[in-house]
This record gives structure tokens, sequence and C-alpha cells, in this order.
């Protein structure tokens, strides 16, 4: 299984959390750039079936309905498997029938859409608009015209969030009943405005809290808590994040895109110019076979139902219990064994971390 | 040959940072033992840390030349640390020594180590030339500091120079002065050899270096020589002076300082303190007047990471070869694994311990919260010492404690009489006296138990007295004390490195202290800790570190994977610093961080 990644780095408006790469949205420039984004994947690309696509930004919507025609061309290119999972990244405001029409022609059959919050105050903090109505009525139109498998982002832990605010923003979520829910706990980044405005993170308590209500109101709505911070579901969680977390090989195309093929983990240049002149070469970095495993152990251990005991021995030849010093944490219960799955208690899925530190 | 009547054996002694580096220096240069070129600043002090505290840790003797009215001197300098931690040190070098010249800072006056340092000489009747430095100074207060010369130590005012370490003013004549005034050493050549070691160090390619004064006999390089503390046989492989560079010679003198090598590779074969005499035609008595240090203050010292022992061990070894004060063995911890039980003269001492373990030896360690020496009486009426809070034997069987005790020079300017008062008598002092340097000093006389100064007494002196303070003190010998045990409990489990003994009025605050501070410093955890103070079974203080409620990598993308690796590797470096008790993780710097309120 592989998948690629295509980044398409242009927004309409600079969120004050983002810390990905983005620029604002400049017409003179985009068609320079698929044409170089063209060229990456026909050099890059070899050939092979690819089971997931997912094109992220940056805002891929905010293209014209022209521009958007000559991205979803290029990735005609691609082999696809036969029920190849295809994600387009979404702005609320950029929805039209036209764009969506496009997106279905050409064989997207998955929306993420990036709502984060519809809590005003949040919104103004988040430097965002839009309203609880225009997102029914846009998940209405997308539903209409067929599309059957969508993601919403939220995000939770403004220091002016109470714990009603939170239980609102996931009610009216609920009410739009989509197939997957991504959450996140607001991070306050360098280079972001939030950051450079000396905004005050809350406190991991009312983080936790505020954590423990979200996966008590989607566990109760029949979410799926498959990973850290994603609820699908029933066979909608996502597969293209799942190719990530299960450290299998993908391709990244566009600026500042990573990608994993070959035992090589890298990162595109960040600088534009140099990717309008295909010098698209930016970090690179070979993978140990000890780096593959730690990967594996970090990357597995976020899903609940854990690290495949038997697909670990057969990629590394290896029983991940010679590997890893597992034993005393399954003994004070930080790790558990179910059906051939290795994984984190529950109740420690939040503070992980202290966990694969022990480990790797 | 300089004939031996034209030998001066001299130390300068002073306050901490009353330029005495910097006076030494310049007389280098006067006597051209060093060129201007040449002229590092303050060259005596080498270690790196002495030049950052600014302060003389190790000894050493230079020989310098110089002519006088014709006739052509040797000059030994020996130079000595200016802290009250190490008048061991001062008290070693004051031995070889025939006179000493007492530097005054012209801005500052007398102050508390003056009075220490000077108390020193005077116990080897040496001859003491007092001399205000730093009369360059734009604050310089001459007449006032003759003043305290005069007054508070009895000089008269012709005996008094005038110098400036820094522009050389008033060197020349000070040189002159030792010569005319300090007498020459004692001349006993048709003695046996009797030879005092006041300092030794070790070098790679010499093995140990002693540094000697001859006092009776002589010495030669074949000498067959005999340590007379432990009967221990070597031969004389070289014998020279330091002018600061090393000058071999074929034999040292009586009444010369210089060094010794006889291949001694095992460094407890010597002991600054030590007399050396030769094998045959032996002296039958050790040269007396030798003052051996007991250390006074003990921490237990462990390596961080437990395959550093051995590392450790060796590090001391060599630390103890320049250090004749210097005192450890093994000690086990229950908390902390296998170290070493180490004795120091002070905090400062311990202070400089701690960095060069560091510094030179690259290991990193963690101390316990030093403890004094404590003499209890037992029920059954024997009497033991214990320099340990792990030591300290069952209430039951204790009839009776005592604790060392302290007289205090405290020299302040007197508008902090009172708070200096405060503070003494919330330290147990007992009140002694009070006398005026000057109009506007006075020096404090309280009576101290010496835990209490282990304690956080340097802190709160300093602050109370926005650093105005000058503090020395003398051991007066041991008293009677309430005292008990206070022990840690993290997570139900007593940590013994954690336990200190207190007077029984203060195991309440202090364990309230200790328990918030743990608080604190100890890192949240996957569960909630409890940390307990207890006397005996009782329990008189409680917190609660509540359980880690979020450490996660919230989003965690194809773009993220090697940076989020790099953030987990760096937070798993910051556990190494972290030491395992039982189930739960302490940061190594917390043992020694609990001392300070």
């Amino acid at each position: 299984m592989k998948s690629v990644y295509i980044h398409i780095p242009f927004c309409k408006t600079i969120c004050s959390y983002c810390d990905f790469c983005k620029m604002f949205y400049n017409p003179k420039w985009v068609y320079d750039y698929l044409i170089s984004l063209k060229n990456e994947i026909t050099d890059r690309y070899m050939g092979e079936e690819m089971s997931t696509i997912y094109i992220g930004g940056g805002t891929p919507s905010c293209l014209s309905e022209k521009e958007l025609e000559y991205l979803l061309k290029i990735t005609q290119i691609f082999k696809k498997e036969k029920n190849c999972e295809f994600t387009v990244e979404c702005n609320l405001n950029d929805i039209t029938k036209e764009k969506l029409e496009l997106l279905k022609t050409y064989g997207v059959n998955r929306l993420s859409i990036g709502i984060e919050s519809f809590n005003e105050k949040k919104l103004i903090l988040m430097g965002r608009n839009h309203t609880f109505e225009s997102a029914k009525e846009k998940i209405a139109l997308a539903r209409s015209l067929g599309f059957t498998n969508i993601n919403i982002d939220l995000i939770y832990g403004f220091y002016t969030e109470t714990k009603k605010d939170l239980k609102e923003d996931i009610k009216k979520v609920l009410k739009l009943n989509p197939e997957h829910i991504s959450t996140y706990s607001l991070i306050l980044s360098e280079h972001t405005l939030l950051y450079v405005n000396k905004v005050k993170p809350i406190e991991d308590e009312v983080d936790r809290e505020f954590y423990d209500e979200i996966c008590h109101l989607l566990k109760k709505k029949k979410y799926q808590h498959y990973e850290v911070s994603n609820f699908a579901k029933k066979n909608y969680e996502s597969r293209h994040n799942l190719n990530y977390w299960n450290n299998r090989e993908y391709y990244g195309f566009g600026l500042g895109a990573s990608g994993y093929i070959d035992l090589i983990r890298y990162t595109n240049t960040l600088n534009l110019t140099k990717y309008l002149n295909q010098e698209y070469d930016g970090k690179k970095e070979l993978l140990t076979k000890e780096d593959q495993m730690d990967n594996e152990m970090m990357l597995g251990l976020r899903k609940t139902q854990g690290i495949n005991l038997q697909e670990f021995k057969q990629k590394y030849q290896k029983e991940l219990s010679e590997c890893y010093p597992i034993a005393p944490l399954m003994k004070n219960k930080e790790l558990k064994i179910k059906n051939g799955y290795l994984f984190i208690n529950p109740d420690k899925l939040y503070v992980m971390n202290e966990i694969l530190i022990k480990l790797i | 040959m300089i004939p031996q009547q034209n030998i001066r054996n001299f130390s300068i002694i002073a306050h901490i940072d009353h330029g005495k580096s910097t006076l030494a220096d310049r007389i280098l240069e006067n006597t051209h033992a060093i060129s201007k070129r040449e002229m590092k600043e303050q060259i005596l002090d080498s270690m790196d840390l002495e030049r950052e505290r600014g302060i003389t840790i190790k000894l050493n003797a230079v020989s310098l030349k110089y002519t006088y009215e014709k006739k052509e001197y040797q000059l030994n300098l020996i130079d000595t640390p200016g802290h009250v931690d190490f008048s061991y040190e001062v008290s070693r070098s004051l031995a070889a020594c025939e006179g000493a010249v007492l530097v005054v800072d012209a801005s500052q006056g007398i102050e508390a180590q003056t009075l220490a340092n000077l108390y020193l000489a005077m116990e080897q009747d040496l001859t003491i030339i007092p001399v205000i430095n730093k009369i360059d100074l734009p604050n310089a207060n001459i007449p006032k500091v003759k003043e305290e010369l005069k007054r508070v130590l009895g000089f008269q005012e012709e005996e008094i120079l005038l110098c400036s370490g820094k522009t050389g003013e008033g060197v020349k004549e000070l040189i002159e002065k030792i010569i005319t005034k300090i007498n020459p050493p004692k001349i006993e050549n048709e003695k046996p050899l009797r030879a005092l070691i006041f300092d030794s160090y070790f070098d790679p390619y010499k093995g140990v270096v002693a540094l000697i004064k001859v006092s009776e006999g002589n010495i030669k390089v074949g000498d067959s020589i005999r340590f007379m503390s432990n009967n221990a046989d070597f031969i004389v492989t070289e014998l020279g002076v330091h002018t600061p560079k090393e000058e071999k010679k074929e034999a040292l003198r009586c009444g010369e300082v210089g060094y010794l090598c006889a291949s001694i590779k095992e460094i407890s074969n010597i002991h600054v303190g030590d007399t050396i005499t030769h094998t045959k035609e032996s002296a039958t008595t050790p040269i007396h007047g030798y003052k051996q240090m007991k250390p006074m203050v003990y921490s237990g010292i462990f390596p961080i990471e437990s395959n550093k022992y051995e590392a450790l061990k060796e590090a001391f070894m060599k630390l103890k070869l320049n250090d004749a004060a210097l005192f450890f063995e093994p000690e086990t911890s229950e908390a902390l694994g296998f170290g070493f039980r180490v004795g120091f003269l002070g905090l400062l001492h311990m202070d400089i311990i701690m960095s060069r373990l560091e510094r030179e030896f690259n290991l990193e360690v963690i101390a316990t919260s030093p403890s004094v020496v404590y003499e209890i009486t037992l029920t059954n009426g024997e009497i033991i010492q214990i320099d340990s809070p792990t030591k300290m034997p069952p209430a039951v069987k204790i009839k009776e404690m005592k604790e060392p005790y302290i007289y205090t020079n405290i020299i302040v300017p007197k508008e902090y009489t009172g708070p200096i008062m405060e503070l003494c008598q919330n330290k147990r002092g007992i009140y002694k006296s009070l006398e005026y340097i000057d109009e506007t000093r006075v020096n404090i006389h309280y009576e101290l138990p010496l835990s209490e100064i282990v304690y956080d007494f340097f802190d709160k002196l300093k602050s109370t007295t926005k650093g105005y303070a000058s503090f020395d003190y003398e051991m007066i010998g041991y008293r009677e004390s309430k005292l008990v045990k206070l022990d840690i409990l993290l997570n139900g489990e007593v940590v013994d490195a954690l336990s200190t003994i207190v007077h029984k009025d203060f195991a309440y605050a202090r364990g309230r202290a200790i328990t918030t501070k743990l608080k604190d410093l100890i890192p949240k955890q996957l569960f909630q800790i409890p940390i307990q103070a207890c006397v005996g079974s009782k329990v008189i203080a409680r917190e609660n570190i509540s359980a880690l409620k979020k450490n996660v990598l919230a989003k965690c993308y194809g773009g993220d994977i090697s940076r989020k690796r790099k953030l987990l590797e760096k937070q798993k470096e910051g556990k190494k610093k972290m030491k395992n008790i039982g189930s739960v993780e302490v940061p190594s710097d917390v043992f020694l961080a609990v001392l300070s309120e």
C-alpha cells in the first residue's frame, strides 16, 4: 500500500494558529506552481498503483475552477487502486456546486473540511469566518452530489474556551453527521500570529478534561476513537492517515511536502522560487533500521488498536519484545497486548510520550 | 649560591578579593621572575576555577631572586587561599614560612578573613607585615584603614606599608621590607633531615610531586627517604624549585622550599602535613606545629549514571592529591545506589569539588544534604560519632546527642546589626559580644550550631546585608542539643538520601519547607505521588504531586514525523538527568536544592 500527498500552499486568508507551509493566494503564481508540480510528479513517480491520494494545504479549494481542474488533471498521472481513497481539503467558504462537481468528476471521494469551531470568540481568535448555517448548507450540497465520506476538523483549547463552549461545538459538529472527525488541542507554534501575540496556552488539566469530554461525547454517538486525535464511523477511518501511522511509504509532492520512499524521509524545499525553478530538494534523511523501528513505535502506538506484532516481526525479522523493553510497562499496565496487537492503555493515550521515551 | 641566611620564606594572607594574587603577580614582575610579556594576569591562580571565583584554592610556591644592598636574596613566596573553608591550607603554607604579608583593601578595610588569617599566622609565630593595598582606587580611604590596623590589630603607624598591586606603587618597598623584617629560616644543617610536605600534586610524567620545606638537614637527588607517618621508603629522583618555571636542582638545603619527586605512584603513600626524613640517620620525631584539619561537613556523592562509580572513585583519588582535607569512603544508598560519603571543610569546598568533578572529570553527580558530625551517647554508655543521618540510631537508643558549635566573626556596616542578630537568633544562635571596628562597622560574635550554617546561612547572610557582610568562624566544640531525624517519604517509601538531622523545634518548619520544595521540583508523572515528612512514625507534613495529564504529540501526520521524533528525543534527553527512586523519577539537583528555602 502506497499513498500520495500533494501540497497546495495557497490560502485566501491566513489563520492565526497555522504553522504549515502557506502563502497568500496569488493567481500569478498558481499555474507556474502547478506546472512545476506536474514536472516533479513526472520525475519522481515510479508508476506503482496508489491506494490513497490526499491533496492538502494551504487551501486547495481556494484555486479557481480552471486551476483546480488543471490540478486534478495532474492527478490522473497516478495509477489508482480500485478503491483508491482520494481526499481534498476544503474551506467551507470556497465550496461551490461547480467545484464539488469537478472534484467528483476526477474521482475525489472524500472531503476534509476545516471547520475548527462554530464559536464566535474562537473563530475571531483563529482568524476564520463562517457560520453553522453555511456549514449545514454546504455539507448538504456535497451530500446531494454524492459525497459520502466527509471529515470535519475541530480545534479546542483556546484560553477563552469553557467546557460549555466545547460541548456546544461538538453538538453542532455531530448535527452535521460527518463520517470522520479530527480534533486537535491548539498548539501555539512559533511563527504564528497567536504566538507573536503571546496568547496563553490552557492548563494541561483543562486540556485533558476537554479531551476526555470529546472522547466521551463522540463515543456515545458511535464514533470509533481509532487514533489519538481521530474518530470515525465504522469503516470510515482515514486510510491515508493510517498509512502514515502504519509507517508505510508515501510520496510527498509540492512545496514543503514530506515523503517516505525507499527508507528515505524527505521534505521538499520551502522556498517557492526554488520550487518554481524545479529545485525540489530540501532535507533528506536515510533511516537506519533502528530509526524505522522507533518510528514504527511512535506512529503505531498512536492507534488505539496498536501495533500488529506479527507484522512487526515480518517487517524487521525480530520480535518487538526483543527490541523494546515492554515487559515492565506491561506490568504496570501502561501497555497491553490483545489479539496480537500491542497498544497503549487507553487512559494513558494522552500521556503517551512518557511511555514512548521509555521505549525508544 | 645564595647563603642560607639570605633565604626568606613568606606568605601573603588576605580577605577574599583584597588583591592578594595581583600583588603576588607584581612581586614576580619586580623580581624579574617573569617578563611583562609572559605576565598572564594572576599567574599563581593556575586553575580556571580559581580565576573564575577570584579565589586561590591550590597552593603554589615560587622561588624568586632579588638583589638588595648588593646581596642576593632567595625569596620563597608561598601562595595561600583566602576563604574560610580553606584555613587548613593557609595553616599548611604558614607552617613553611617565617613571615606573612597581611593585605588589606584600602577601600574595604579589615574583614572577617583578615582576622581569621592573621590569627592563624600569629599561632605560627610569624612576623607580620601589614600592607594597605589598592591605594590607587578612587574610593580608597587610607587613614581609616590605617586606624583600623592600629586600633583593632595593634600595629604601629610606621609598620604599615602602602601598595597598589595594580600600578606597582610600593611593591619595591614591600619586597625590601620582607628582606629586612622577616627572619631567615633557622639553619640546622647538621641535624637529621626533617622536611615538611605542605602540598602535593599529580604529574602524569613524574607521578606524585610533593612541595616541601626543608626545616632541618638537607636533601639530595638519590637520597633514600622515609615518610614518617607510614614508614614508606623512596629514592629521591628529582628536586627543584618553581621560578615559576620548573628549575631542577641537585639538592635542597635547610631552609629552602621546593618540589620533590620520588617515583611515588600510589597517592595513598603521601600525606600533606607529613614529615620526610632520611631512611638512615633518621629524625626521631616529626615536625610540630602542623595542624591536621578534619572535614566539617559530609555529603553523599553519587554518580547519576551508576556505571560511573569507578570513574568517580578515580576522580576523588586524583582530587585528593591536591586536597589533603578531602575525605571519601564508599557509601551505599537505597535510593541512589553506590557512591561515596565525602567529607569537606565547608560548603564552598564542597561546591568547588562538585564543579571540578563536572568540569575536569566530566562526571554528573548527585549530592545529598550536607551533614555535620554528631556525637551521640547511647543508652548503654557507648559514645559514637555519625556523619550521616542514615547512621543515626533509633531514638530509644539515644541518651544524649551533641552537635558542633562555632564562634563567629561577622563584620557588617552597623546598620545591619539588627537583621544579623535576628538571623542568628533564628538559627539558634547565642549572642556573645559586639565590637566596633570603626565608627561605621561592627564585628558581631555569636555561638551557632554548625549545622545551621550548613543549611542556608550564607544565602540569608548575603541577602539580609546586600552582600556587605563578611563572615568567618572557628570551631568551639560540641554541645548538647535536642535533635531528631527528619525522613522524607516519596510514594510511601523513605528516601534515605533526603533524610536530615534537625533540631526538634525546627522539624515542622523544615518538613513543610522540604515537602513544598519537592512538590515544585519533581515533575508530574503518570501517577499521583504523595510526599511526606516524618519524624519517627509521625507524619508532620504532606504534599501531593498530581498525576500528569497531558504529554502527547497532539497531531502527527506525514510531514511531521522526523520533527516529532526529535521532540521525543529531546524529552528523553531530559530524563537522563533523572534518578529513579522506587517508581518515582527525581531530577538529580533536587537533593541539594531542598536545602535552600
